[in-house]
């Protein structure tokens, strides 16, 4: 995977920025970026929902599930090679799949919104926002998890301590010469 | 108690202060040689450095300029909150145990020392660090002008000080920072980062509780006005829109691994395997403190709209309108604390780094050593430094603010877009080389620097910052594949094995 993963990575964010081009080139609409609120100074409004997405909404979908991938791949980059094994790879893929539902979830749930004009609320915000808050945080606490909990098994093993402690007292032999 | 709220305010805000002082004095007795200027020598626990590291993240934006902007935009900017568990991931996967086991190895005290030892570039070392010194510049000059502006604020409120000018706040806010910075180096900085953060924790948690008792039907009934009034405002994607939105989830989350001031702390601690609580200990935290960016900010748009409150003269005013009108004195002293903390935790940080970069890194990288006595004159440059940002603030602020809003284009995207690919995937591909390195820096730069001066609005609310970051991320792989894969070290080698 070593020679590999790099490659991915690379076709990753060379998709992401194909999508950003295919967005900057598509047809623009008024106010997509928000506009001044008509009553309160230093507000902005978004307004038109359904239109701001009419032509990049998918767009922008695939580009954030290429986002989550991403940070996926470059938190396997960071995993020495020989310790990129299939429970890793398990627990990396599971953390994927996590984020997307979520990512689809509050997507579904704005669209959801914008068809209806209603929504329930969880703990404080509109279901789709409630996506957003608490569960992209939540989304990226398993790796959090396999870092804390996995460090001596991924990331720094009992071996990795004694070439590093090998490597330390062969420079410190260096520098005394 | 009402009737002293300023008082009890300034207090607060006294305290700290002379906390901050103390601290400095202490830490000077520590402080022997360079490495322990810059980098405390690697020799502080985990709770210390998760602390130091996530009170360095929230700087004083997070508490002003973080409530200004939900107040603003709504949701758009929960993005740049909500992304700090992937930031923190990612960060500490790619970055925390290699950039300490170069630390050790090559006795760097710096950034671009970390870069110039992975590349084996005198190149890639001088453009880190002039990125950094253009970075350490606009923040330090808009965190010193933030601490004089709400220090101005808190004192004209009383009889005595009335008419406090802007210069004398400057001075003052400025003498806290010059001292305990020059005195005790990085050791005074982490150690006030200690006591900043766990005041912005506090500050964030008291924060939210008073904010869900403003409305009686809590934080439900203030999204729910904001919702009636514009549905997309409260909505995740908020008034920006989706792009702006995932725009700042890249550059926000993936770009925290390419911030200076933040990874040098990753150098610091005592032993490697403290990480795995370092992580988890510095995202508590920063969740913590960060509750007040999202709390204020919703409840001051529902109040306006609701007529609870009039519109406010600056969305930046969202914070202290909030601290007068619904908190308690008490509390209000603990924030605006809280605020001081954590916009002197961010410039402490950036005062170290760059004055690392320009008495240790730049002459490193013409010379091929730097200079003689670095202690005595990191401490002088420290002074320097500070003196230059703050006289550089105030001419902007009167004179010409354009001046601050350039250099403030060196900001978060700006090191995110420059350092993470040359940092963040350089320590853990052995094929990057020091041309993409240094194509990925100046492309960066180019961009940030273009879209900012020619002041370019990129349709959908796609930011320059996005636009630069994933043009620098695309050029460093495939430059780097483009050129001859470089001969590393033994150690390095070794060290990216690990």
């Amino acid at each position: 995977m070593r020679s590999k993963l790099i490659y991915v990575i690379f076709a990753i964010v060379v998709l992401m920025a194909g999508i950003v081009i295919a967005i900057l080139l598509a047809e623009p609409v008024a106010n997509s970026g928000g506009f001044a609120h008509p009553n309160f100074p230093g507000m902005q409004a978004g307004g038109d929902g359904m239109g701001r997405l009419a032509h990049i909404g998918t767009l922008a979908f695939l580009f954030q599930c290429l986002l989550q991938t991403l940070i996926v791949c470059l938190c396997a980059l960071g995993v020495a090679e020989r310790h990129r094994s299939n429970e890793l790879w398990l627990y990396l893929g599971g953390t994927l799949i996590f984020s997307v539902i979520v990512w689809w979830q509050m997507y579904a749930g704005h669209q959801a919104f914008m068809q209806s004009g209603n929504t329930n609320y969880f703990m404080g915000f509109p279901v789709a926002t409630s996506w957003q808050v608490y569960g992209t945080w939540f989304s990226a606490i398993p790796l959090i998890l396999i870092y804390s909990l996995g460090f001596r098994k991924f990331i720094f093993t009992e071996e990795d301590e004694e070439k590093f402690n090998q490597l330390m007292a062969k420079q410190a032999e260096k520098t005394e010469q | 108690m009402e009737a002293y709220r300023q008082q009890i305010i300034i207090g607060a805000v006294l305290i700290y202060m002379i906390f901050c002082v103390l601290t400095g004095l202490w830490a000077m007795k520590r402080t022997k040689n360079a490495s322990d200027f810059f980098i405390a020598g690697r020799g502080l626990g985990p709770i210390v450095v998760s602390l130091a590291l996530f009170s360095s993240t929230l700087s004083g934006f997070g508490f002003v300029g973080g409530p200004g902007l939900v107040y603003s935009i709504g949701v758009s900017s929960f993005w740049m909150v909500v992304i700090s568990s992937s930031g923190y991931a990612l960060g500490f996967f790619l970055v925390a145990k290699r950039i300490r086991m170069i630390a050790d190895l090559h006795n760097c005290i710096s950034l671009p020392d970390i870069v110039a030892a992975r590349y084996k570039s005198e190149a890639v070392r001088f453009l880190m660090a002039i990125t950094i010194v253009l970075g350490v510049m606009g923040y330090l000059a808009t965190q010193i002008l933030a601490m004089a502006v709400v220090m101005q604020a808190i004192m004209s409120g009383t009889v005595m000080f009335a008419d406090i000018s802007l210069v004398t706040c400057v001075v003052i806010s400025s003498t806290v920072l010059i001292f305990y910075c020059v005195t005790g180096g990085i050791i005074a900085s982490v150690y006030t980062d200690v006591v900043q953060g766990a005041i912005m924790m506090i500050a964030g948690s008291l924060i939210l509780l008073t904010a869900m008792s403003v409305f009686d039907g809590g934080m439900q009934e203030a999204t729910s006005i904001i919702l009636a009034d514009d549905g997309e405002a409260m909505m995740p994607f908020g008034a920006a829109g989706i792009m702006a939105s995932l725009g700042w989830f890249f550059v926000f989350g993936l770009g925290l691994a390419g911030q200076p001031h933040l990874v040098t702390k990753m150098m610091m601690n005592k032993k490697i395997g403290d990480n795995r609580s370092i992580l988890p200990m510095s995202l508590f935290g920063y969740i913590m403190a960060a509750l007040l960016w999202i709390s204020i900010g919703v409840i001051m748009r529902a109040a306006v709209i609701d007529g609870m409150v009039p519109p406010l003269a600056l969305p930046d005013d969202a914070a202290s309108v909030f601290l007068s009108v619904f908190t308690n004195p008490l509390l209000a002293g603990i924030v605006f604390a809280g605020l001081f903390a954590a916009i002197m935790s961010t410039s402490d940080a950036f005062l170290n780094i760059g004055t690392a970069a320009i008495i240790h890194d730049i002459p490193k990288a013409i010379r091929g050593h730097s200079v003689k006595n670095e202690l005595f004159w990191a401490r002088v440059v420290t002074v320097l430094l500070a003196i230059v940002a703050a006289s550089f603030a105030l001419y902007s602020h009167f004179r010409d603010a354009t001046l601050v809003a350039i250099l403030g284009a060196f900001g978060w995207a700006t090191f995110a877009a420059s350092i993470f690919p040359v940092l963040a995937i350089g320590l853990n591909w052995k094929g990057a080389t020091a041309l993409g390195a240094v194509t990925a820096i100046v492309s960066a730069l180019i961009i940030n620097f273009v879209v900012q001066l020619a002041g370019i609005v990129l349709p959908y609310g796609i930011s320059g910052g996005l636009v630069s970051f994933l043009t620098s991320f695309v050029l460093f792989i495939a430059v780097s594949l483009l050129t001859q894969k470089p001969e590393l070290d033994e150690d390095m080698e070794a060290v990216m094995d690990i």
